[in-house]
């Protein structure tokens, strides 16, 4: 069966440079930069941000991942995000 | 010869010397995995990293090697990275012969990382401008004092001590620009490029820039720092490893002699009885007779 693009996930990578903290399906993440705290869901705008320290969350199907970080860098790029964080 | 007891007691205590050694070898052993794991996850880590920038910057390779380029110091900076403890054989000797094979101080600073080169340099009467302990942790590795202390020279050069094998340990020298540029090599290229046209960039596309090439120079750094631990460790493995292998001679050794002398006092006690024996029969033929 061919594999067919589920338009309501990301797909996610979040790691530190000696952690994968996840990697897979999410619905929502959560993050901050300086403006405030801000929800990337699927479809969202193409997107580059330094996040700032703090908790991040990742929402799958089945739990919330949240970890917290000293801050890095967010890409979102068409449902791909990548978060780089304790860098 | 000596006493059968005093060799049984300094058998013992070598004995528990090749335990001790034996220990040491395992934790050695244990570290060696894990950070080589570190050090394969950092690899991954940079080259996600990397293909995100590369997808921002129109010409990453050109920039990442002119960061601040306001307060270049003219001179060349020597980082080496020693451990920060004993026990790892020769490796740190050897470290700074090769550094001084291409030291010239009229235009050459040195920062060193570790209290056991910090010191040997010391002995050999070698200045270094700045000491910084080997920054580690079983997170992250931050190195960006570090790096704040060295970015704004001409040329960086990190010698380090390379694994190769559990048995066998190098010295490696790097370039930190060009170790980038090779790190970049191997990650994935082709990204299609992101402008402020389609894509939103908080708080600009600049900091975002900066942030990651600081980010990806700390992980070249911390990349020799990992594999420097990885042939520290290697390196005190082999040391225990000799060490045990010493002990369980010397074991051997002490086992021999303990039986040498074991016969030898059962022998004299042999003797003597036999020697009363006599001494007895002589008396009594001495009183009958």
């Amino acid at each position: 069966m061919k594999h067919q693009k589920d338009d309501t996930q990301l797909r996610v990578i979040a790691r530190a440079p000696f952690q994968v903290y996840y990697e897979g399906q999410a619905r929502i993440v959560t993050a901050s930069n300086r403006i405030g705290r801000f929800d990337i869901l699927p479809g969202h705008a193409d997107f580059f941000s330094v996040i700032i320290g703090g908790d991040v969350a990742i929402q799958t199907d089945t739990e919330t991942i949240t970890f917290p970080t000293t801050g890095g860098v967010v890409g979102v790029r068409g449902d791909e995000v990548m978060l780089f964080v304790n860098m | 010869m000596r006493r059968a007891s005093a060799i049984q007691k300094e058998s013992q205590q070598i004995g528990t010397v090749g335990d001790l050694t034996g220990v040491f070898e395992s934790i050695a052993s244990t570290k060696v995995a894990k950070i080589k794991n570190k050090v394969e996850l950092s690899k991954e880590f940079f080259e996600l990293l990397w293909k995100r920038y590369s997808s921002i910057r129109i010409d990453p390779r050109t920039r990442i090697t002119h960061i601040d380029d306001k307060e270049i110091n003219p001179k060349k900076v020597f980082v080496i990275i020693s451990a920060e403890a004993g026990l790892s054989g020769d490796i740190d000797q050897r470290l700074i012969e090769t550094m001084l094979r291409d030291y010239d101080s009229s235009n050459t600073d040195i920062v060193v990382l570790g209290t056991h080169g910090a010191n040997q340099l010391k002995q050999g009467g070698i200045p270094y401008k700045r000491y910084f302990q080997v920054p580690t942790s079983d997170d992250y590795v931050d190195v960006s004092p570090v790096i704040e202390a060295i970015i704004n020279y001409s040329k960086i050069t990190v010698y380090y001590e390379e694994y190769i094998s559990l048995g066998v340990q190098g010295i490696k020298k790097l370039d930190l620009h060009s170790r980038i540029r090779e790190m970049s090599e191997k990650a994935d290229e082709g990204e299609e490029i992101m402008t402020a046209d389609d894509t939103i960039f908080e708080p600009s596309l600049e900091e975002i820039a900066e942030i990651m090439e600081i980010a990806m120079m700390n992980l070249a750094f911390s990349q020799a720092i990992l594999e420097s631990g990885l042939a520290q460790d290697a390196s005190r493995f082999n040391a225990m490893a000799t060490a045990k292998k010493r002990a369980w001679e010397l074991m051997n050794y002490y086992s021999l002699d303990f039986h040498r002398a074991k016969r030898s006092e059962n022998d004299r006690r042999s003797r003597e009885v036999m020697v009363g024996l006599k001494r007895k029969k002589r008396q009594r033929l001495a009183e009958n007779g």
